[in-house]
């Protein structure tokens, strides 16, 4: 039981959560027009790194620039043995731009060469400093934060993900627009308006019929399939909210289990290359954005019944309260960071030959980022970090500034604050990511946003989000 | 408003059973029934169960091996409520071989789990300090003074004990707590082949001299100075203090924050996902919990409460019904108990469709023993479904309907049913009877069954189960699709 998160959502209202949103409301033709958002022919893919990436080590200032940041690093992440410091030999092959605060240079670690790659091609964004308002150390809330974008536990936003509400708003229940790549729909599509399918492999979704054969009786399959897809109906009419959401999944289910493993066997044989520097890669996470792959290059050549355009995916382990790791190629952060990076460059690649590179984005997050001070040779949580955008039609570039590292502007706990002051170090909030996301990306209007996905917060200006800014620059 | 001396009738006995077991069975069912029995007698029966674990140690070393003779206990457990508290704690002190790499020091934590399931929790918690297995899962052994490692004392408060936030939404203590009591539980370390031989005292203790700390200075009802401690060159007793220090914490409701947390997630597991904070209280209050902690106690308020048997509601069900979705291992092992099939051997296979274990039929649904996804346990409820999760569940069904033979391991329905030539509408009822959902199911899904047993006929037509390839093809089709149903993935 992941009590902490239910009773947090609870305290907020989980239990109307199929309702709060206003299934009601998204009923309503006129505003179902209204937000008729078209997308296009848009894909939107989200990479979750599980576990709290550090991400000082992931973005590391390699001079100080016109301030101090490669000193405060210095100062806090030590040399010798389990010490995480990154010198500025490590990182001559990674790096990128500077902070628009101080100048410094930053560097990817020398692990994420893969995203360097795609840096080199301008399809990268950075956005630094990304946080919210009374930020959390727990995974469980920071997760839950991210994922409902909604750091101060507001009612109505409760028990749905933030791109569940754009889900909502834009489809309905005969719908499958998302697809996650885990045996669970992830939080941040979460809604119950409209279907997101939860699939591991393609080829292994298909539905399981008894294959026994009766020489005397007709087969029985087609009785089989009208059977059940009548219980699961019987399901999603009751009304107790879980027989209706088990239904609802369960007429999702079989129909995708019809249309969905066929996109395994189309995509090897047209794409095997593809298929191949995918499989040589040999980690999970690029077996799930070769799965992402596969769904894209079918929607795109219009297979039937296939038409999400929203996915998601993670990758856990970044937990590292030990045995980090700093650049050597065995460590573990390093791991990470190759798996992640390579995945992406093929994931591109691979989208570039389709032809549809300009038209998919990936949103790469974590819970939050990790202590500025190290430990033994690990760090404990954090505050804010930076998030990733890349694609095709993504403004490669540093946005957002660098937090303030050194030790005197550190919180009690040791961590970054949060500030919206117009200063230097001004944070950004990820809501505004997530806004620049829906305004430029999914062409959703600004007030629609405001009224529906990410409510302001009411609180001091200068440590709260009370204002918006979803002209971001990166899309 | 019903008591501890209501008679528990058919449906009340069923949901008992499903709840503080693994399945209504037809003989447990009898001699609850037959007995006339009450809730409190029911109760106190199934609450006196011994401490001493099951043989628990796994033969093999490896994971499968020993999760797989888990399972198999599960099947015929010796204490089918005692199974039922272990998982429960097994969640709330989630602990993963991911992690912990140690098939022997996993099994040894779940033994510990079976021996203080039901006592006093201060000592359970007590004892999860020192446990090996949770030494290595949340960084206790990589806890040191000159570097202190925060993960223990952060998920000791945040899972095990307190909460993040109380019922009124107000944090329960703050980072510095989580900083002082990482200070007192620095040196910790233990010798594992010892520990094994079951010197468990034999820890490898390096306690420095840490000095005072003060915790809970703005939370827990302390007051303004919070509460000091110092307990210095003897580890185990400042763990020990610390625990005692968080059992007396109070929330802003001046309740006691341990007591009312573990009440309500035991309400949730037991009865359903949300329970009423007055009802946690009435729990509380009535077992005395906020000062003997006696687990056994607060279980028993629970399964006498009227709350408790809201969530056995038979169908058609409301938007107000309170249901609760059956959780893979209980989907397993109960229908496994249900339908009488055995597992074959060591993996404890399931001998049809894809003869997969039960292992591999569990990670499919979603959960394997031993290895939940994080520190916080499984997702509940509505997590547990998903179309990758539900195509699981469903192949299950249809492996299991598809073990066809006459050995041990088959699944033999002319064994649970009548068969001969009898009407669609008394095969199905025989079939939700025998899987324990005819009062779960709406008219609609009893029709989409019966349309199916007939062929289109309706309830009086007629099936001649003494007929070889129509048993095999739809009473075997039968069983598969109540248990693919949406009703039988709840409870």
């Amino acid at each position: 039981m992941a009590i902490t998160r239910r009773q947090f959502l609870k305290r907020t209202g989980l239990m109307a959560a199929g309702t709060v949103l206003g299934p009601n409301l998204w009923r309503n033709p006129w505003v179902r027009d209204a937000l008729a958002s078209t997308i296009g022919d848009r894909y939107f893919v989200v990479l979750f790194l599980d576990g709290g990436n550090d991400s000082l080590n992931t973005l590391i200032p390699a001079t100080n620039g016109a301030g101090t940041l490669r000193t405060a690093y210095e100062a806090a992440r030590k040399t010798g043995n389990g010490g995480l410091q990154l010198s500025p030999s490590d990182l001559a092959a990674t790096l990128v731009g500077t902070d628009p605060n101080t100048g410094a240079q930053l560097a990817l670690h020398p692990g994420f060469t893969g995203l360097k790659a795609l840096w080199d091609l301008d399809k990268v964004a950075i956005v630094q400093g990304c946080g919210y308002p009374e930020y959390s150390l727990s995974h469980d809330q920071a997760r839950s934060i991210w994922q409902t974008g909604n750091p101060l536990g507001i009612g109505s936003l409760a028990g749905t993900g933030w791109m569940g509400r754009y889900l909502a708003a834009n489809y309905g229940s005969l719908d499958i627009p998302g697809v996650t790549i885990d045996d669970t729909v992830a939080p941040e599509y979460r809604q119950y308006v409209t279907s997101v399918l939860a699939v591991e492999r393609l080829r292994d979704f298909g539905f399981p019929y008894d294959d026994f054969v009766a020489d005397s009786l007709p087969d029985d399959t087609p009785a089989k399939r009208t059977a059940f897809a009548a219980l699961a109906a019987s399901g999603a009419g009751s009304g107790q909210a879980a027989e209706v959401y088990i239904g609802n999944s369960g007429t999702a289910t079989l129909t995708s289990s019809e249309s969905y493993p066929p996109l395994h066997g189309v995509y090897e044989t047209d794409r095997g290359g593809f298929s191949d520097q995918y499989q040589g890669l040999g980690t999970g996470t690029a077996r799930g954005f070769r799965e992402v792959a596969k769904i894209i290059y079918g929607v795109s050549t219009g297979a039937a019944n296939v038409n999400a355009r929203f996915f998601q995916l993670s990758n856990g382990g970044y937990d590292t309260h030990s045995d980090q790791g700093a650049g050597e190629t065995d460590g573990q952060q390093y791991s990470l960071h190759k798996e992640v990076g390579d995945a992406l460059k093929v994931f591109y690649d691979d989208c570039a030959d389709m032809g549809v590179a300009n038209k998919v984005c990936v949103l790469v997050w974590s819970e939050f980022a990790r202590r500025i001070k190290q430990n033994d040779n690990g760090t404990d949580h954090g505050s804010q970090g930076a998030m990733y955008l890349i694609g095709g039609s993504v403004n490669g570039g540093i946005y957002g500034n660098h937090p303030n590292i050194d030790e005197s502007a550190l919180d009690d706990e040791g961590n970054t604050v949060y500030t919206q002051n117009a200063n230097g170090f001004r944070s950004t909030d990820f809501r505004d990511v997530y806004g620049t996301v829906l305004k430029h990306w999914l062409n959703m209007p600004e007030s629609t946003i405001l009224s529906n996905v990410l409510l302001l917060d009411s609180g001091p200006a200068a440590s709260y989000w009370t204002s918006k800014n979803f002209d971001l620059g990166f899309l | 408003m019903g008591g501890e001396n209501d008679e528990l009738l058919d449906a009340d006995a069923r949901h008992f059973l499903r709840r503080t077991g693994f399945g209504a069975l037809k003989r447990d069912f009898d001699q609850i029934r037959s007995a006339h029995e009450t809730r409190g007698h029911a109760a106190d029966r199934f609450l006196a169960f011994a401490a001493k674990p099951p043989r628990f140690r796994p033969n093999g070393r490896d994971f499968s091996s020993a999760h797989n003779k888990w399972i198999k206990t599960l099947i015929r457990p010796r204490a089918p409520l005692q199974a039922k508290l272990v998982l429960f704690w097994h969640d709330h002190f989630s602990t993963a071989f991911a992690k912990v790499q140690d098939v022997a020091l996993m099994a040894d934590q779940i033994e510990l789990l079976y021996t203080q399931c039901a006592g006093d929790m201060r000592v359970l918690v007590k004892s999860i300090n020192k446990n090996p297995a949770m030494m290595e899962f949340l960084d206790t052994v990589r806890n040191r003074k000159a570097i202190p490692n925060e993960n223990y004392a952060r998920e000791l408060q945040e899972l095990f004990t307190l909460g993040v936030e109380d019922f009124a939404g107000n944090p329960n203590y703050t980072q510095e707590d989580i900083v002082q009591i990482a200070r007192a539980f620095t040196g910790w370390d233990y010798d594992r082949d010892a520990f094994l031989d079951d010197n468990r005292h034999d820890f490898m203790d390096d306690f420095p001299a840490r000095g005072p700390k003060v915790i809970y200075k703005t939370t827990g009802g302390f007051g303004p100075g919070g509460r000091s401690f110092t307990v210095n060159g003897e580890g185990e007793a400042e763990i020990d203090t610390v625990i005692d220090i968080i059992f007396q914490h109070r929330d802003t409701d001046g309740k006691n924050t341990v007591a009312r947390r573990t009440a309500r997630r035991l309400l949730e597991y037991f009865a359903h996902p949300d329970p009423d904070d007055a009802v946690v209280d009435e729990v509380v209050m009535n077992s005395g919990f906020d000062t003997n902690f006696n687990i056994a106690g607060l279980v028993r308020a629970i399964l006498v409460h009227d709350a408790f048997y809201e969530s056995g509601a038979a169908a058609p069900f409301t938007a107000s019904t309170k249901k609760s979705v059956k959780w893979p291992v209980d989907f397993l092992v109960s229908t496994v108990r249900l339908l009488n099939i055995k597992l074959k051997g060591k993996d404890q296979t399931l001998e049809g469709g894809n003869f997969a274990s039960a292992l591999d039929h569990l990670s499919n649904m979603g959960q394997v023993l031993m290895d939940p996804p994080s520190v916080f346990g499984w997702d509940w409820e509505t997590s547990w479904i998903s179309s990758a999760t539900l195509l699981a569940r469903y192949g299950f069904a249809r492996d299991l309907t598809a073990a066809r033979g006459r050995g041990g391991t088959s699944f033999r329905p002319e064994r649970l049913v009548d068969l001969g030539t009898r009407t669609a509408g008394a095969i199905v009822d025989d079939v939700t009877d025998v899987l324990g959902v005819t009062d779960q199911l709406s008219g609609s899904e009893r029709g989409a069954l019966v349309q199916y047993v007939s062929d289109g006929g309706g309830a009086n037509a007629t099936v001649d189960l003494d007929d070889y390839d129509v048993r095999n093809t739809k009473l075997h089709g039968l069983f598969a699709l109540v248990m693919q149903s949406p009703a039988y993935q709840l409870h």
